[in-house]
């Protein structure tokens, strides 16, 4: 889990957000992926597509990749194109403003913080808990590796499971 | 030997008279006498009316009500007087002066719909059971008719029998004052709930109309200019809150020396979530303070509150080196802010909120800083419109939004 990797993702999300892109991608890994579909459970992109160095080709109804695409198919990891795979993400924009406004990291490369569940209730509600500050704004939300994969804070507080702190998004 | 009590035979103790408070079973750990519970007041409250109050109407009083009323109505006042028996009224009439007592005169009587508590409506006078009149009870009741009908019949008669003539068996009531599932009327006619009549609302109008010409000799021209570009009127306006928040002088560098001039920002609300700030120069300070605070009142927005008391989430703002941050703070928090602040969320109507101003203090800053991390406030609703997702607020859906 290379939360280096991790970093330059959340910097190039900032980076195409404020640069009004509607498709960029990244850097193709399983952290990378879950953290994707994390980010698209909870509406924040609209889509996760493995592809290659270039765009896949749009869904002829969504104008976006969609990863679902019957017509266009996705290509199958090989051993060959493995090494150029990338995840091309959609980004979202609403009134002018993109719905993905900031993701930060909360665990460094240096600094890697945990937490555990009791801490994670207070965080929801809104109290800073150790390194972590509280979601206090309407539409905050904290992304966290657990032992069931990455999670939302608040669907850890449901399943009762701590873990590693990756990001927080506003 | 206690102070408290006076000194006594030992003897007088046993003697009953001696004390003059009741004997109570239980020992008493105070010396103040025990009374009885079931002691009856020796004299009636004084606050009760009695029956001298209710005296009969003098002939002056008649003569002076008979102006108002017909000669029915003061059968009718009269006979309501006898009826009444002035003790009964002195007993039973208890006019309420406790603080929460009604504010208006009602015999409570009558269940008004609208103001009252909805009353369940009676049972129906339907009867499920009923059946209709064959041919032959028709018949049947034709012949009686005849039968019983009187020598000289008239068609009075026949139609006395027909109205009576019932179609059906059952209880006569489900036919005669059948069920309406008809709403009684709440309003008379042109009333509704929060406007006035019609007539009212026209007098009002002429009046203000009156009002406006009246004033409008008197206003400057600045003032004239922002009631119309407000449309406010001058007792709005006046109703505003406004505060001169910052000032200070600026000076310009001319070849001809430096220039100064009066510097103010002001800020302006209406205490009900509308904020605006304005900023004036001017040679004559107070002429740069009026400017600025109609600049302000120009500017007013309207500032997103979270139950017209905080703010929604934890917001940012950065004008300058002045960084500060808005938290979003529990009912009866209060206004844990600097004075600058402070003073915008009096005029906003925010009533609990902290915040923190970070790096520089600058006062102009602070105050453009703060105004730019109000209007930056995320609506939950765009949020979720935004996210696809749905936003519920749990305060609202589990307490009725009582807390």
């Amino acid at each position: 889990m290379s939360l280096v990797n991790l970093s330059a993702v959340c910097s190039h999300l900032n980076n195409a957000t404020k640069a009004r892109l509607a498709l960029t991608s990244i850097p193709n890994s399983n952290l990378h992926l879950k953290l994707s579909l994390a980010l698209q459970n909870s509406g924040y992109i609209s889509s996760v597509v493995r592809g290659g160095p270039t765009p896949p080709p749009a869904h002829s109804i969504l104008g976006y990749p969609a990863a679902n695409d019957e017509v266009e198919g996705i290509e199958p990891i090989t051993r060959d194109n493995v090494a150029s795979r990338r995840l091309w993400l959609g980004l979202k924009y609403w009134q002018n403003e993109s719905v993905l406004g900031k993701i930060k990291m909360v665990s460094k490369p240096t600094r890697r913080v945990n937490i555990d569940v009791e801490g994670l209730r207070r965080v929801v509600r809104g109290e800073a808990s150790g390194f972590v500050a509280g979601l206090r704004s309407p539409g905050e939300s904290l992304y966290l590796s657990t032992d069931r994969g990455i999670l939302e804070a608040r669907e850890c507080v449901e399943k009762k499971l701590g873990g590693l702190v990756l990001c927080r998004v506003l | 030997m206690n102070i408290t009590r006076p000194a006594r035979c030992l003897l007088c103790s046993f003697t009953r008279a001696a004390t003059p408070s009741t004997r109570v079973p239980r020992r008493q750990f105070h010396p103040t006498p025990a009374t009885l519970s079931n002691r009856k007041p020796k004299f009636p409250n004084v606050k009760a009316p009695r029956v001298e109050d209710y005296q009969p109407y003098t002939e002056e009083q008649k003569a002076k009500l008979a102006n108002e009323y017909s000669e029915a109505q003061m059968a009718a006042i009269e006979a309501g007087e006898a009826a009444i028996d002035p003790k009964d009224l002195s007993e039973q009439l208890n006019e309420r002066s406790d603080p929460m007592a009604f504010k208006y005169i009602d015999d409570f009587s009558v269940i008004e719909p609208g103001i009252d508590r909805h009353q369940r409506a009676p049972e129906s006078n339907s009867d499920y059971n009923f059946k209709l009149k064959s041919e032959d009870d028709f018949v049947n009741d034709f012949g009686k008719f005849f039968a019983e009908m009187p020598d000289n019949a008239t068609g009075k008669d026949f139609v006395r029998f027909a109205d009576n003539l019932r179609l059906t068996h059952g209880k006569e009531e489900s036919e005669l004052a059948p069920h309406s599932a008809l709403v009684p009327d709440l309003f008379g006619p042109g009333e509704t709930i929060d406007e006035p009549r019609v007539e009212e609302q026209k007098t009002a109008a002429e009046k203000g109309e009156k009002e406006r010409s009246a004033e409008a000799e008197e206003m400057t021209d600045a003032l004239k200019s922002l009631l119309l570009a407000t449309g406010y009127t001058e007792s709005q306006v006046k109703g505003l809150r406004t505060k001169t928040l910052v000032s200070h002088s600026v000076t310009n560098q001319t070849r001809l020396g430096k220039v100064r001039r009066a510097y103010r920002l002001s800020i302006a609300g209406n205490g009900n979530g509308l904020l605006g700030i304005g900023e004036a120069k001017s040679d004559e300070a107070s002429d740069a303070k009026v400017q600025s605070q109609y600049r302000a009142i120009r500017n007013m927005q309207p500032i997103p509150r979270y139950e017209k008391r905080t703010i929604y989430g934890d917001v940012k703002g950065k004008v300058g080196a002045t960084e500060l941050q808005l938290m979003h703070r529990p009912p009866g928090f209060g206004l844990r802010v600097q004075y600058l602040i402070y003073e915008m969320c009096r005029a906003a109507g925010i009533h609990d909120l902290s915040a923190r101003v970070g790096r520089s203090r600058n006062q102009m800053n602070t105050v453009k800083a703060a105004y730019e991390a109000f209007m930056s406030q995320r609506n939950p609703e765009q949020v979720a419109h935004a996210l696809g997702k749905k936003i519920v607020d749990v305060r609202k859906v589990y307490y009725a939004g009582k807390i």
